[in-house]
């Protein structure tokens, strides 16, 4: 533990707490009473997994990863805004 | 995967299909179910990154978890008429 570097420390910190992050949004996802609690830690999870992609990234140095990150925002948010319109009755 | 926390990391991932397909089998509302098979289709997509392939997670992303919830929802609208955005509707039950 002596030659260990800053990014190391930010990668396991990150780490850990994407790591809660996760458990935290299946707590959720499972107890939640209605669908629209289901939708928020849906969209909860999504984002905290970009972030996890943008660390894996890091982590393998193998940066086409953060495309699959892009990918996953714009259709993420679009998933999120089907299920909103449905329960408004539009869709 | 040099950081242990990297494999926790993936082994909650794991869980979190397993979760996320029994959620979609159990559960009584049809828009909590298939918002869960989304969820298992997202972690899907990020294990396939994990397993060194990011162009098939990609194509998970995409369809899976984006095109897939919304044709399900598409159908639902269809199929079910003007009810359910409510908290017991069971999916087989007449109005």
């Amino acid at each position: 533990m002596t030659d260990i570097n800053i990014t190391e420390i930010t990668v396991i910190i990150s780490a850990v707490l994407i790591f809660f992050s996760i458990v935290f949004g299946i707590i959720r996802l499972v107890i939640g009473p209605d669908a629209v609690d289901r939708v928020v830690a849906v969209d909860l999870l999504t984002i905290v997994t970009i972030a996890l992609i943008a660390l894996l990234a890091h982590q393998a140095e193998r940066f086409i990863y953060l495309d699959v990150a892009l990918v996953y925002g714009l259709l993420s948010f679009l998933g999120v805004l089907a299920v909103a319109r449905y329960l408004e009755k539009g869709i | 995967m040099s950081i242990p926390v990297l494999t926790l990391l993936t082994a909650v991932l794991c869980a979190g299909i397993l979760i996320g397909g029994l959620l979609a089998v159990m559960l009584d509302n049809i828009v909590s179910a298939v918002i869960s098979a989304g969820l298992s289709s997202l972690f899907a997509s990020v294990v396939y990154v994990v397993l060194a392939a990011p162009d098939v997670a990609m194509t998970e992303a995409s369809i899976g978890s984006g095109l897939t919830t919304m044709i399900f929802l598409y159908a639902i609208r269809k199929t079910q008429g003007n009810n359910n955005t409510g908290k017991n509707d069971v999916a087989g039950k007449k109005q």
